[in-house]
């Protein structure tokens, strides 16, 4: 994914740049917080699973209130800042014309690694302050 | 030596490499020689220009079937079992080494014809049919499962919006045995029910379905595929990847099914995916299976779907009428 330059004017870089776009418009413009939705962790046992606030924190973050957004998932917000963050650098490139950079496999392996760390240090997080 | 049909796995001993009738079922196969030995002349049948269309039934299978593939080298060497069809693992990550899959081949065969011929296969026969699909094509795939989750998810969603007034008739009369704080939830959730906002959130999912297939598919592919990577199980990579999610997507089209097609579409589609990556990628079942059943451990205790969506919603409810106050929803 991404590991190598693409000469596609749109491909799979494109598809997940506009993703994470509709996922600001959404986060922006949509009553998602009004959907009668609970987690099902958090309702059946009492505590919040390792995903939970993240919506919250996409919300908060569009309309930019980063602190409500750090206090309902860290993890949420720094992927919410992370994806509109990569839509744009994608779009600027689009613009540009220039090619999707090479990402190493070591590198995404990386990523995917501290990825994981992040989500159960998140966990971590939400069941102390919020269990 | 000892063959066996790909067909009908039926054995039979034969003294020549090339192509054979199966004494079993009468499919023609072709028995490749092992390495270093000459196969006799063939005599390749008469085709139209260009030749037949893969899975189209001239290749020695019915129509919407796989061809035979050579069935396994004679126990032992040379070559044992050799490994998987397509050449080695980490072999060309072009990806043009396959067959064009049916539903590739809309254009000339038809949409519906190889829509079909293309469920089929990844139903019933994932492994044959990963194992030799051509990877350079995701975007039919993803339009594959787009078109049959989509289908399935608003038929679901028909069926829901038809016999929801059944639904709300039976919670009435259930009110009948229950307490009063029961019943006080109960009553908000009918309200909530006749309020309309259950139409709205069902033709919501109808109209968003194909939207909400198009971003799953690339979000489950984008997950599966960074675990794969970490396992290093993605040698054919992004595309391979979304190819096998977008196909195994196609099995969406069982949600239709009322009652069980939830539960029936999650379990086939996790097993196709599973086959589907390990031959896709060349990667072996248990590295796909990790790759799959991490993220799906997650997304179950997560959200357990539309299950938890009811449930977690009368549990805490339940809970924060108990209370006496209300509360935030976290989502």
């Amino acid at each position: 994914m991404g590991a190598g330059a693409t000469a596609r004017r749109f491909g799979h870089p494109e598809v997940f740049a506009a993703i994470a776009a509709l996922s600001f418009l959404v986060a922006r413009f949509a009553p998602v917080l009004a959907l009668p939705y609970v987690c099902p962790a958090k309702g059946l046992f009492g505590i919040p699973c390792a995903t939970c606030g993240m919506t919250h924190a996409f919300v908060a973050l569009a309309h930019g209130d980063l602190v409500a957004a750090l206090q309902s998932s860290p993890l949420g917000a720094v992927l919410a800042g992370g994806a509109w963050g990569y839509a744009l650098f994608d779009g600027l490139r689009l613009a540009l014309g220039r090619s999707f950079p090479a990402i190493p496999a070591g590198a995404l392996r990386a990523a995917t690694l501290a990825g994981a760390a992040a989500l159960l240090a998140n966990w971590a997080w939400l069941l102390a302050h919020q269990a | 030596m000892l063959a066996r049909c790909a067909r009908c796995q039926g054995t039979f001993t034969t003294d020549t490499y090339g192509v054979q009738t199966c004494p079993h079922c009468g499919s023609e196969i072709l028995l490749a020689a092992p390495a270093g030995q000459a196969p006799p002349p063939v005599t390749p049948p008469a085709t139209p220009p260009g030749g037949p269309p893969p899975w189209s039934g001239a290749n020695g299978a019915p129509p919407g079937e796989l061809p035979p593939s050579p069935p396994p080298p004679p126990y032992g060497p040379p070559g044992g079992f050799g490994g998987p069809p397509g050449g080695p693992p980490g072999g060309p990550p072009g990806g043009r080494d396959g067959l064009a899959a049916p539903f590739a081949e809309r254009g000339q065969r038809g949409f519906f014809a190889t829509f079909f011929q293309t469920w089929k296969l990844v139903a019933v026969q994932p492994s044959d049919f990963f194992a030799r699909v051509r990877v350079d094509q995701s975007g039919s795939a993803v339009l594959f499962g787009v078109i049959a989750t989509a289908v399935g998810m608003a038929l679901s969603s028909l069926y829901n919006l038809l016999t929801m007034g059944g639904s709300t008739e039976a919670l009435q009369q259930a009110m009948g045995g229950m307490n009063a704080q029961q019943r006080q939830f109960m009553e908000m959730y009918l309200q909530f029910l006749q309020g309309g906002a259950i139409t709205k959130a069902l033709v919501g999912q109808l109209v968003l379905s194909p939207l909400v297939a198009f971003i799953g598919i690339y979000l489950v592919a984008g997950v599966v595929h960074l675990l794969l990577l970490l396992f290093r199980g993605a040698p054919r990579g992004f595309d391979a990847t979304l190819t096998v999610v977008g196909y195994a997507a196609g099995l969406g089209i069982v949600l239709a099914v009322p009652v069980c097609g939830s539960l029936v579409a999650m379990v086939w589609g996790l097993v196709v995916l599973i086959i589907g990556l390990g031959e896709a990628q060349r990667c072996g079942a248990g590295k796909a299976a990790a790759a799959v059943l991490l993220p799906g451990v997650l997304a179950c205790v997560c959200c357990c779907g539309l299950l938890g969506l009811g449930v977690g919603a009368l549990v805490e409810g339940a809970k924060q009428l108990g209370a006496g106050g209300g509360g935030a929803t976290n989502l």
